[in-house]
């Protein structure tokens, strides 16, 4: 490990990206399809003579500009800013691999932003047809910023065979497009258009159902509807797709939770997706029964609620789809807690201490607890946290000495059969930490001496003690 | 379609089905909402009924309940998810339930003529809280089988009866699998055919004398009060209700599944921070208060009394302000009415705070 560990008690560093996640994905997905249907809804305005839509897609744009323009680009800046500090070793291997990726994105991305604006403000100021151009501007735009994040999306889940078997040379650009396009890509470009579409219909919903009772409302509420038609029609093909091109033992790993909800057995994503499912079938119904079929009595309350269920069928998807690359952060490269698989036979025979640059200080080498700590913060942090989400305390519970140690070794051993092969990383320590991160864990739940080998401080020593506490 | 519509009319006189729907208006005014209320309890009950059936296919009664509850939540393909939603839908119910009542008692909706629709859904709610002290033992761990104990404690206090009463439901001195076997049976047979024809009848008179109007909208005259037909146009509302209510139980059920303890075991000590589930909460901290002030029996004897003296205050409202007008009895009512919501709210949080 290169990086220092950035500690979250409580929700754990996994739910800050979450939390700014699934907020921005919301809005990322409303700035791809909001697009496409203003270009659409407006085209269709002018090609059909319906100029009475003009004044509400003006609204509506407004709206859009606002929630995308601020909302959208804040978080997704969060995003950066918080999977650097998170998972410093993956943003960094994306970084090496996407470079030129993220530099294309920029621009797609200052383009989008542009003409946003330009549409927005030269509303009337410009003729018809230019207008119709700018809208048409951002919306490629738009799409373009999709096509390149869906790439390093998709990679982080299925690097594909051979950038995986090049992954350790040094030329890694070189391997650019096979990163790029790999087996996920399309399919997962295809789930997130038709996402963004009824995520395009649903927001609109929102926009007009704030304006007074007309019959242009009415035309326009029925109209964004039908937005949500394809994802209803195709999803499960394209899901399927999809699901056909993931690694059967990340496919299996949605299936642990059917029978069982046991503690630590990662059940979880069994349920989610469960949800994900029950959402989207509500989804449909509201906007079928109460949008669709009486648009006069579609309310901001009901637009709202459907906004809400729309942002639990995303968050639990987005979780689902995060979940499944377990127990990696990059497929078969990078295990969750950045170390990188290559790199276990090394940890275990010199020990994850001494390949770490952020290692405990001189004073503290050999003081179980404090290497203990460390080697937590570094391996199992990533996931766990000891009191909150995935709380190691409540975890461990009462298991004594021999119990956590029968943990690591199933957990170092790492083989096929143990329970927690297909979520958890091999545990990549050398024995004598093994025994350190025992000794702390067990310290948990067990009032343990923090250094029972220790000869008593000195001022120096403890000094250093409260340093790598601190670090 | 039309025949068939035709054939099952002359039959089953469909017409007249519908007509005596379209004949309820749902009055429309600031206070609505409250009107929901009834119907999420309703979709509760059914969620029930149908998570139950399911449960059935696998639950045993007496000996093997323990480990066949164990089996429907760790072994079985979506066990779990039957069993979570059944009890969230439990939860549910009952919260649906007590606003549903307190709705209907601040809209003073128990006035003539519909007392018996007070009295019957009186019943059904007290029906309701045996389902769920009934169910709540079923699992048969630690926890279950200590909070019956208690709960059949207080049972026992009751002068004369109680101890008789305890003993039968028991089946014993103490509670074991003899319990699970009659709490089964209540839970699933007994209950239910009292419940179930009784809720046909609460519904049939919601029905006949249609949703009450709030004191407020009295003032109103009756030509411009408005109101929208029960059929189709509050039904299509009232299940968007109903899909909101599933959402929520899926999503109760889904994120937060219930787990189980460790098996009873009548040799081993009770396990620490026993207590009732929430909708016994108040009741149980009353009765720890009073009992604090008056310790032993008297103390027993003052502590259910009152609540028993409250409890007939309150099923009897409809005989002390039963008339369409505003007085003194009115006002005492409502004043009656928010005292005894304050003591259930601020009680059962203190039931959960002195955990």
């Amino acid at each position: 490990m290169n990086y220092p560990v950035w500690e979250v008690p409580g929700i754990g560093t996994p739910w800050v990206i979450g939390c700014i996640a699934i907020f921005h994905v919301m809005i990322s997905h409303f700035a791809v399809g909001g697009g496409c249907y203003l270009a659409i809804a407006m085209r269709k305005a002018l090609k059909e003579n319906r100029r009475d839509w003009l004044p509400l897609l003006h609204s509506h744009s407004k709206f859009f500009l606002l929630i995308t323009g601020v909302f959208g680009t804040v978080s997704g800046v969060g995003i950066w800013f918080a999977i650097g500090l998170v998972n410093p070793g993956a943003t960094s291997a994306l970084i090496h691999n996407f470079v030129f990726g993220w530099a294309i994105e920029w621009l797609f991305f200052l383009v989008e932003v542009s003409s946003i604006v330009v549409f927005y403000y030269a509303w009337g100021r410009i003729s018809d047809k230019l207008h119709l151009q700018v809208a048409y501007l951002y919306a490629v735009s738009s799409i373009l910023t999709l096509v390149i994040i869906n790439g390093i999306l998709t990679f982080m889940l299925t690097p594909g065979h051979t950038w995986l078997e090049h992954a350790s040379d040094r030329n890694l650009p070189a391997y650019f497009w096979y990163a790029f396009f790999n087996p996920t890509y399309f399919p997962s470009l295809f789930m997130r258009m038709l996402a963004m579409m009824s995520l395009a219909g649903v927001w609109a919903l929102v926009s007009y159902s704030r304006l007074e009772q007309s019959a242009t409302r009415d035309q326009l509420i029925r109209w964004s509807v039908t937005w949500l038609i394809p994802a209803f029609l195709l999803m499960p093909v394209v899901f399927f797709w999809y699901q056909h091109q993931i690694p059967a033992s990340n496919w299996h790993l949605t299936q642990l939770g059917m029978a069982t909800i046991g503690a630590g057995t990662f059940t979880q994503i069994t349920r989610i997706a469960l949800l994900s499912i029950m959402a989207t079938s509500t989804i449909a119904a509201i906007a079928y029964f109460f949008a669709y079929k009486s648009p006069k009595d579609f309310t901001t309350g009901h637009a709202l609620s459907l906004l809400f269920i729309a942002l639990m069928a995303t968050a639990s998807t987005e979780y689902a789809r995060e979940a499944i690359r377990k127990p990696f952060v990059i497929g078969s490269y990078m295990y969750s807690n950045g170390v990188r698989v290559k790199d276990v036979a090394a940890y275990r025979t010199d020990g994850y201490i001494a390949h770490s640059a952020w290692a405990p200080s001189v004073s503290s080498k050999g003081v179980k607890y404090e290497e203990g700590r460390f080697l937590f913060r570094g391996e199992c942090m990533s996931c766990h946290t000891i009191n909150g989400y995935r709380s190691m305390k409540h975890l461990l519970g009462d298991r004594d000495d021999k119990a956590i140690g029968n943990i690591l070794t199933m957990l170092k051993e790492n083989k096929p059969d143990s329970p927690y092969h297909a979520f958890m990383p091999p545990l990549a320590t050398s024995d004598e930490e093994t025994d350190a991160l025992k000794y702390y864990l067990l310290s948990l739940n067990h009032k343990l001496p923090k250094n029972p080998n220790a000869p008593i401080p000195t001022p120096e020593t403890a000094k250093s003690a409260v340093k790598v506490a601190h670090s | 379609m039309d025949k068939i519509r035709a054939y099952l009319d002359e039959r089953l006189g469909l017409e007249g089905l519908l007509e005596f729907m379209s004949h309820k208006k749902v009055p429309i005014h600031r206070h609505s909402f409250w009107y929901y209320w009834g119907g999420i309890t309703l979709i509760c009950f059914i969620v029930q009924i149908l998570t139950g059936i399911l449960l059935l296919v696998y639950y045993r009664p007496g000996q093997g309940a323990y480990e066949s509850v164990r089996s429907i939540t760790y072994d079985i393909n979506f066990g779990w998810l039957i069993r979570s939603a059944h009890n969230w839908s439990a939860s549910l119910f009952l919260f649906s339930a007590f606003t549903h009542m307190f709705s209907v008692y601040f809209m003073k909706a128990y006035r003539a003529p519909r007392e018996l629709g007070w009295w019957s859904g009186m019943i059904l709610l007290a029906l309701g809280m045996l389902f769920g002290f009934s169910g709540y033992l079923l699992p048969m761990d630690d926890l279950a089988a200590s909070a019956t104990k208690v709960g059949m404690a207080m049972l026992d206090i009751l002068p004369k009866v109680g101890p008789w009463a305890a003993d039968l439901m028991r089946g014993g001195v103490t509670v074991g699998d003899p319990t699970v076997q009659r709490f089964f049976a209540l839970h699933v047979v007994v209950l239910p055919m009292i419940f179930m024809p009784l809720l046909g009848f609460h519904l049939w008179l919601v029905q006949k004398h249609g949703n009450a109007v709030p004191p407020s909208e009295y003032d109103t005259p009756v030509e411009e009060r408005k109101s929208v037909p029960f059929f189709p146009n509050f039904m299509i509302k009232d299940l968007a209700m109903w899909l909101i209510a599933l959402n929520v139980i899926a999503m109760l059920a889904s994120l937060f599944p219930f787990q189980l303890g460790e098996q009873a075991d009548p040799l081993k000590p009770a396990p620490p921070g026993i207590h009732p589930e929430w909708y016994f909460m108040s009741a149980f901290q009353v009765l720890k208060i009073v009992g604090k002030i008056i310790p032993g029996t008297p103390g027993e004897v003052v502590g259910m009394g009152g609540f028993t003296l409250g409890l007939i205050l309150w099923v009897l409202i409809p005989l002390y302000d039963g008339k369409t007008e505003s007085g003194v009895k009115a006002r005492n009512a409502h004043y009656f009415g928010l005292l005894a919501l304050g003591v259930l709210i601020i009680t059962t949080i203190w039931g959960y705070a002195a955990l």
